[in-house]
């Protein structure tokens, strides 16, 4: 399956990768377009703008774990769904002119996967969302690199956080999240992930 | 039908991610080579509420005034003001809560 145009799922360091998984709109391999110290890792595709189906969202984020996991693992900065380019040219254009941002943003995630905790209070469990934000700070701030606050969009849902964790962190952070149940009572704990760092990368680039 | 790997995340948890998070590139960028300029914008430098944000702004712009005049006397109201208005806002705050200022 190929196409004219190319779609990005993010930008790791320099390197020829070819991964044999499915990508969005069915397509593969993913391969990488390379621009001096940055690699963008992508599939081809016809449509310059890819339905946003569920399969579509799925490919995108299995494409990006497939890079995290990839021979030991790599740093990689994700892509928001469907930036699709017109072409290598165009790409190389972008990946030359942020060049500094995206090398830094790399450098900010280096050895660091995406992790998300949520914790869902029983029906008429009454917590108080600070107190346990702060001893989950505690509980969890050592393990993460950094970590940032989610919508709470249900007062059930008294913590909603992501975490930048390293590789080799990630199965001390995994514990140290399932002892979070027996510290409250009537509290369900969630852990999501690994993803990749999508909540610890702000760059926006735009045309003028 | 694609079968969930282990570790494959839930859809939520994906669309939370991938629709709201992660790099953006205008569309103008991903399209054209000639005669663009690309900006970044590193809005996460600082993690900072959007209002601590434009206040630093509005200060960092009033010192960058104040500089250029030579008129610095002036930057020493900034901290009364500041202070007053959320003494104000404070109030307001207890007011709306029922509870009397002292």
């Amino acid at each position: 399956m190929s196409g004219n145009h190319l779609y990005v799922y993010g930008v790791v360091e320099a390197e020829d990768l070819e991964l044999d998984v499915e990508g969005v709109e069915g397509a593969s391999p993913v391969r990488t377009v390379d621009h001096r110290t940055l690699s963008a890792v992508v599939t081809d595709i016809d449509d310059m703008e890819p339905e946003r189906t569920d399969e579509n969202a799925q490919a995108h984020d299995r494409v990006l774990r497939a890079v995290l996991d990839h021979e030991g693992g790599r740093t990689v900065v994700p892509m928001q769904f469907g930036m699709t380019f017109k072409g290598a040219r165009e790409l190389k254009n972008v990946l030359r002119s942020g060049r500094r941002a995206f090398t830094k943003a790399l450098r900010d995630v280096d050895g660091g996967v995406e992790r998300g905790v949520k914790l869902v209070a029983d029906e008429g469990v009454d917590l108080d969302p600070e107190r346990v934000e702060a001893e989950v700070a505690e509980w969890l701030d050592g393990l993460a690199v950094e970590s940032v606050a989610n919508d709470r969009y249900s007062d059930r849902l008294v913590l909603n956080r992501s975490y930048l964790v390293l590789r080799e962190e990630t199965e001390a952070f995994e514990t140290a999240v399932d002892d979070l149940e027996d510290v409250y009572d009537g509290v369900t704990v969630k852990q999501s992930g690994p993803f990749a760092p999508y909540s610890f990368v702000d760059i926006r680039i735009g045309a003028q | 039908m694609a079968t969930q790997t282990p570790g494959s995340a839930s859809l939520a948890e994906v669309l939370d991610r991938i629709l709201d998070k992660g790099v953006v590139i205008d569309v103008w960028a991903r399209v054209s080579v000639v005669g663009i300029e690309i900006l970044t914008v590193e809005a996460r430098v600082v993690v900072a509420s959007v209002d601590t944000f434009l206040t630093y702004a509005s200060e960092i712009s009033k010192i960058e005034q104040a500089s250029q005049t030579g008129d610095m006397d002036e930057l020493s109201d900034l901290e009364i003001e500041t202070t007053a208005a959320r003494e104000h806002s404070q109030d307001v705050e207890r007011a709306q809560m029922g509870i009397a200022s002292e």
